[in-house]
């Protein structure tokens, strides 16, 4: 009895817990500058570390040690709880994925919509964070955030709802063992992936869609005034946001720890998720910015009747 | 797994903020104290001298997206939970939701002829 509680609570605290998911966030961050620095022609991370991996995490320590500002006008206690809420968000979210094997460390009947509430929630603290810096840089890109949010969540919500119901649950865990059996959703249900995969481009604020923080136009958008270790914590949330998208991608639709016995299913998670993040991360090497306004109706007019077909195929051919 | 040792989602959520609160500590002890100068505490304003106040945005031209939006999310909340059904209710109801989102139609046509031109999109 004692042994399996040391056990769980290291799972819960080194791996697949906390430390695991942390060092997973820089690792991905260095994948993703690495990877489209090489797109670019650049060389991307190359100093610290073996081929630049530990960049992420000196960068890390470098914003911790830095002066943290605050502007006499912000309202003190959202301004510091935000980065710290942000942080702890997506990490919440990682822990019903299931990592090593076809059951998340807490799993329940409808995580799935929990994670999607968490997704929303991340977005409100955005904009609670950008308007409580009193900066009018930071107002305007957490509304933009918002509006935006009022866009892709819907044909996101619709199109992993997908999934749910040919597999009859909410839970991850569940849809992930459905898939073990039966075949990956990417297979049978590829318009939703592609709808998954814009969305979280939007709800990450990658390249095409990164209208908040869009340096030309709003300096760093709701990012302006944090400094220091508020930045550090907001840095790396982004990076845990980034692993989140990928393995909701990877858990949904390629059947997450799944995959042939040659290999531990770990492995074959990283394998998916290291596709995943590459798809979302490397497509900004490919495209511009849009326009606000362009990004809602292009949601509205093509993305959501377009996840709404896949529903209703998925109704008519319940694989 | 780990819902044996009474481990669950609030539980997890507390323990993200405390290690959020010990990474905030770790910065406050390694980072200089700020030397506060009036420069320093303004908002960043791309040199213009602009006051701190709290803006409050005009988004009045996603008014109706928002609209949608409400609707929107409720059908998609019952598409998620539709699960033991039938698939013939469901379609139904996305095409209930559909032919009564219709109504909403003459709203964005009056707001296109108050403006002139076309806004919304």
């Amino acid at each position: 009895m004692v042994q399996e509680a040391i056990i769980s609570l290291l799972q819960i605290v080194i791996f697949p817990g906390f430390l695991f998911l942390i060092l997973a966030a820089f690792f991905y961050e260095w994948v993703d500058r690495k990877f489209v620095a090489r797109l670019q022609n650049r060389y991307g991370p190359l100093h610290t570390g073996p081929r630049g991996l530990l960049q992420p995490f000196a960068d890390f320590l470098k914003l911790l040690s830095k002066e943290d500002i605050i502007p006499y006008a912000a309202d003190k206690l959202l301004f510091s709880a935000v980065p710290i809420f942000l942080l702890s968000l997506p990490l919440t979210a990682l822990f019903c994925i299931p990592i090593i094997n076809s059951t998340a460390l807490i799993s329940f009947e409808g995580d799935l919509i929990l994670v999607i509430f968490i997704t929303t929630i991340i977005v409100i603290s955005v904009f609670i964070g950008a308007w409580s810096s009193t900066n009018r840089f930071s107002t305007v890109g957490g509304m933009r955030a918002c509006l935006q949010m009022l866009g892709y969540e819907i044909p996101m919500t619709i199109a992993m709802a997908g999934p749910a119901i040919v597999a009859k649950t909410l839970s991850i865990s569940k849809i992930v063992q459905w898939q073990t059996t039966g075949l990956w959703f990417i297979l049978t249900q590829p318009l939703g992936f592609i709808i998954v995969t814009i969305c979280f481009l939007a709800e990450l604020q990658k390249i095409p869609f990164d209208i908040p923080k869009a340096e030309t136009e709003v300096v760093a958008g709701w990012l302006t005034e944090f400094s220091g270790k508020k930045l550090a914590l907001l840095r790396l949330a982004e990076d845990l946001e980034l692993v989140l998208a990928g393995s909701i991608m990877a858990s949904l639709y390629l059947g997450g720890p799944a995959g042939f016995s040659f290999m531990p299913p770990f492995v074959w998670f990283i394998i998916k998720l290291t596709v995943c993040i590459l798809i979302l991360s490397n497509l900004r090497a490919l495209f511009a910015r849009f326009r606000i306004d362009q990004l809602m109706r292009g949601v509205w007019k093509y993305l959501t009747p377009l996840a709404l077909l896949q529903i209703i195929l998925v109704e008519l051919i319940p694989w | 797994m780990a819902g044996e040792l009474g481990f669950s989602i609030p539980s997890i959520f507390v323990l993200s903020i405390l290690l959020g609160v010990i990474l905030y500590i770790i910065g406050s002890i390694i980072a200089p104290r700020v030397k506060k100068t009036a420069g320093k505490l303004a908002p960043y304003a791309c040199g213009e001298d602009l006051p701190a106040e709290k803006l409050q945005v005009n988004a009045e031209e996603f008014f109706i997206y928002a609209t949608y939006f409400l609707i929107f999310d409720v059908v998609a909340f019952m598409l998620a939970t539709s699960l033991g059904k039938p698939g013939f209710f469901p379609i139904l109801f996305i095409a209930i939701i559909l032919v009564s989102s219709l109504v909403l139609f003459p709203v964005r046509v009056r707001r296109v002829e108050k403006d002139g031109f076309d806004k919304v999109g």
